[in-house]
């Protein structure tokens, strides 16, 4: 019974106390949307080459730490930037030159298992170029805390949110109605299909492996600026996995959802819940949320249903 | 056969759809101990879907499919498997990550009882039961005439070869109903003979039931006792192989007149 | 290998099934196994054992249990240093409650706890597959490691949060605890991986790793064929639970001597998957050898820059070594997907045929 009593006891928490609980919900926003941002490179990917891309989480830290070892240099912001882009332009042309084209049309296990190598390859070259250490990450977004109806906000974590949702849309009216988008579904779901109808399969892997270099810098940022460069950067990206795993691997709206319900539940979990385990709740809280959310519906949210044929 | 004993099986009222695909609309039929019964009909009629709802891998929503009298419409695959009912696939469905033995062997893995820990020391039952099913399939192997491969991965064999030991590979689970999805698909005329005669060889030694969609028609009017042509996921005619090749219904749907 | 088979017929289908057929292969491996038990203990000094060899013993063992898994059942699994810590620290509570018990007998039990909690966490792999099950065992991994560091009574209170192998003897030598010494080490590990690599070569080569590879290659097939998908699933997680769980009693207990949860985090689930990998995804022999580079490049690269009279900080090595890992990965998946053990198998056709070509 007192188990009971002490697992309810925070919904009694959260309505007496509902100024706090808009901010805790703000505070998961953010986070969420940063996951979706992270997220939508996989989705990217997946939906353009049925890859599962694992080196997506290094490619954010990859791409943060160029720019700020381009900064750190004394290259100014813009053009630090616009370096940075190109070096994950040249980044997708390696990786489909050297992984993606001799596996094409493997098993997809296969490729999720060369993404892992990627994966400890970029994490150990990475640092190799520009060091181990953290690194502060200043693109010159203002980091100011202030009142706003009694909730504490922050600019920082409001612009990343802003910015995330602007490409998330973006991205999904891309895919939805623009040939290439459809040339990149296609792709998805039969290579060797597309290929015999004349995609160029090469084009459209550098391409969608440069977009979702760009989301990197642009998830990398937002992360960075936040809680500076650091390897567990590519741990913060392991946990977009779970927000595939809601929203469904293919979908961008997906991809939002899922990165809200990861971000406001974390932070929920962790604010109401976590004192009564001895706190750290986050480090599970999100797999959890995905197993049990597999085992009801194994194709997320918005996947498509996987229908198996004989 | 008495005439009071139920048939085989008895597909009664069978619709299958896949969202908005209707794959199949109210198809009946009996398929009576120890006949060859032939599925025909155009590309998309729902043959292999009707073959798919047999084996428990599709669930119609509504009809029955009574297997010896029992209604078994809801089964899983395994446990349909476990009846007694083994089918080759339309696009051969062998573990490419073994060799054609252990290919073969996996038919007998229903028949195979035990527990894991005898196994982990290859002791005892375990061994025992391991070299028996191995016998049993070398039967099977010397029956089909594939002993030179029995070695080589599945993966590594033409498509002639690769359609015959998906057949060792039901046959070695000794069924009583088989199931055969385009068994002679892609083969020259040689091949298609052996086929022919392991097919009926297997129906005259073992006294096995067999069900094969067949586009082939001198095959179905070699073999087959009788023939169920489908069409649209309908039923068209039924009967004797003479009959049926002769029915309008059946040319109709071959040669393409325009459908309501 | 460069003897030939010729004259060998086998006359019973049991000779034909056995692991070894030529006979000149059961005298190598016989020789092999007898210096293994014999060669160490008396010549290598306790850098080798403790550095190389024991390590090489235990990741070879987790290397089997998740080979069995990913590579025989294809269970993509990133649990492994979940239940690597299960079976320690359950290994941990039992020896601290029960000290009279033989040490080894309690490493089995750990083993099974492991295998208990992973049938738990292998349910959802009968809706769930691919790369959906990989995120599904990373809720183990992190779970785990987070219950492991939380709950203090895993660690009998100690303020440390470490769980520290206490001394342990079995027929009057000292196994395990500061006091034990390599050579006893080595030996317990190199005995118990040779009996459950055999167990688990049995286990492949019959009716379970029949059913396992089947799910593996076509699982809708396999289903329709007569293969039960949730008990030849579970089974894999099981028994694949329990090679990892004893692993990590002796990662623990035969090796570092003491450790905290850091030991099993995801770090180790990757690097006994790139030795499965890298060794060979569906063959016992694949794990070892992948173990065997996993362990030997670290040292070879932590000694390279001495040996080329070059100057190189830790760091810079930890880095390549990433880089190696990797790309090596990516090499093998391109290359030869099935790892060293294909690349030996292919050489030893090669040296059959030696001298000539072909």
């Amino acid at each position: 019974m007192g188990l009971i009593t002490a697992l309810l006891a925070p919904f009694g928490d959260m309505a007496a106390a509902p100024t706090f609980l808009l901010e805790v919900l703000v505070g998961g926003v953010a986070a969420g949307l940063m996951y979706s941002l992270v997220a939508l490179g996989f989705v990217l990917i997946f939906k353009a080459s049925g890859v599962f891309n694992f080196a997506q989480g290094v490619m954010v830290l990859f791409a943060a730490l160029t720019l700020v070892g381009l900064m750190e240099r004394g290259v100014p912001v813009a053009l630090a930037l616009l370096l940075t882009i190109a070096v994950m332009i040249l980044l997708a042309f390696a990786i489909e030159r050297v992984v993606l084209r001799p596996l094409v049309n493997q098993e997809h296990i296969i490729l999720f298992m060369a993404t892992i190598g990627l994966n400890f390859f970029l994490e150990g070259f990475g640092e190799l170029l520009w060091g181990a250490n953290v690194k502060r990450l200043d693109v010159g977004i203002p980091d100011e805390s202030f009142m706003l109806g009694g909730m504490l906000l922050n600019t920082l974590e409001l612009t990343a949110a802003g910015t995330a949702a602007m490409l998330v849309a973006i991205l999904a009216a891309f895919f939805q109605w623009t040939r290439i988008g459809r040339a990149l579904r296609a792709v998805a779901d039969d290579h060797e299909a597309a290929l015999s109808i004349g995609i160029p399969l090469k084009t459209i892997w550098v391409v969608v492996w440069s977009v979702a270099g760009l989301v990197a810098i642009a998830a990398g940022i937002m992360w960075g600026a936040k809680s500076g460069v650091q390897f567990s950067l590519s741990l913060i990206a392991l946990k977009a996995l779970p927000v595939l795993i809601l929203g469904g691997f293919t979908s961008v709206p997906g991809a939002i959802v899922g990165g809200l319900i990861i971000g406001v539940g974390e932070k929920l979990g962790e604010v109401y819940w976590g004192p009564l385990v001895g706190g750290a709740i986050e480090n599970w809280f999100a797999y959890v949320v995905a197993l049990a959310f597999l085992l009801v519906r194994p194709q997320g949210l918005f996947g498509e249903k996987i229908i198996e044929r004989v | 056969m008495t005439a009071s004993a139920p048939p085989m099986l008895q597909v009664e009222g069978i619709s299958v759809a896949f969202g908005a695909v209707q794959a199949l609309t109210q198809v009946s039929l009996d398929i009576h101990r120890g006949e060859i019964v032939a599925i025909i009909g155009p590309n998309g009629a729902g043959k292999t879907s009707l073959i798919n709802v047999i084996s428990g891998f599709y669930h119609p929503y509504e009809g029955r499919i009574l297997f010896q009298g029992q209604d078994r419409t809801r089964l899983r695959p395994y446990e349909v498997a476990a009846l007694g009912v083994a089918r080759t696939f339309q696009n051969v469905a062998l573990f490419k990550g073994m060799s054609v033995l252990d290919n073969i062997m996996t038919g007998r893995l229903l028949k195979m009882r035990g527990s894991f820990l005898l196994d982990a020391v290859w002791w005892g039952p375990a061994r025992r039961q391991e070299l028996a099913n191995r016998a049993f399939v070398e039967r099977i192997i010397d029956f089909l005439e594939i002993q030179a491969i029995r070695k080589t991965p599945a993966g590594r064999l033409p498509y002639g070869l690769q359609k015959r030991v998906e057949l060792a590979r039901a046959l070695a689970a000794e069924p009583t109903l088989l199931l055969l999805d385009e068994p002679m698909a892609g083969m020259n005329v040689e091949e298609k003979e052996d086929m022919c005669r392991f097919v009926l060889d297997v129906h005259d030694e073992f006294g096995t039931t067999i069900a094969l969609i067949e586009h082939d028609m001198s095959v179905v009017m070699d073999i087959s006792d009788r023939v169920v042509a489908l069409d649209y996921g309908r039923k068209i005619a039924e009967g004797p192989p003479e009959l049926v090749r002769k029915d309008q219904a059946v040319i109709d749907a071959y040669l393409g007149v325009p459908h309501e | 290998m460069i003897y030939r088979e010729a004259g060998q017929f086998k006359t019973s289908y049991a000779a034909d099934q056995a692991v070894f057929p030529l006979v000149q292969d059961r005298w190598v491996v016989g020789l092999l196994l007898a210096a293994a038990f014999v060669v160490p203990p008396l010549l290598a000094d306790e850098y080798w054992l403790q550095a190389v060899l024991i390590p090489f013993l235990v990741y070879t063992l987790a290397a089997i249990g998740l080979n069995l898994l990913t590579g025989y059942a294809g269970q993509v699994s990133l649990g492994t240093g979940g239940f690597m810590a299960v079976g320690a620290y359950s290994t941990f509570k039992l020896t601290t409650a029960f000290p009279e018990l033989n040490i080894v007998f309690v490493f089995l039990l750990g083993g099974l706890v492991a295998a208990a909690v992973g049938l738990v966490f292998g349910l959802p792999s009968l809706r769930i597959k691919g790369f959906y099950l990989a995120v599904a065992t990373l809720a183990a991994q992190f779970f785990l490691v987070w219950l492991f560091n939380k709950v203090a009574w895993f660690v009998n209170y100690a303020p440390s949060g470490t769980i520290t192998a206490p001394p342990r003897t079995m027929l009057g030598v000292m196994v395990t605890g500061p006091r034990a010494i390599a050579e006893v080490r080595y030996l317990v590990a190199l005995a118990l991986v040779v009996v459950f690599a055999i167990v688990a070569k049995n286990l492949v080569r019959g009716r379970v790793g029949r059913s396992w590879m089947a799910i593996r290659d076509r699982d809708i097939a396999a289903e329709i064929i007569g293969v039960r998908p949730l008990r030849t699933k579970l089974l894999a997680f099981g028994i694949s639970s329990f090679y990892c769980g004893v692993a990590g009693a002796e990662l623990v207990f035969l090796y570092l001597g003491s450790a905290e949860t850091q030991a099993f985090d995801i770090n180790i689930s990757f690097l006994v998957l790139f030795m499965v990998i890298i060794g060979g995804l569906g063959s016992i022999l694949g794990s070892f050898l992948g173990a065997a580079f996993i362990v030997l490049v670290p040292i070879f690269l932590t000694n390279l820059p001495h040996a080329l009279g070059v100057d190189a900080s830790v760091a810079l090595m930890k880095q390549i070594e990433l880089m190696i890992f990797g790309g090596l990965i990516i090499f093998f998946l391109i290359a030869e997907p099935h790892g060293l053990a294909r690349l030996w198998q292919i050489a030893k056709e090669k040296l059959r045929l030696w001298p000539f070509p072909h």
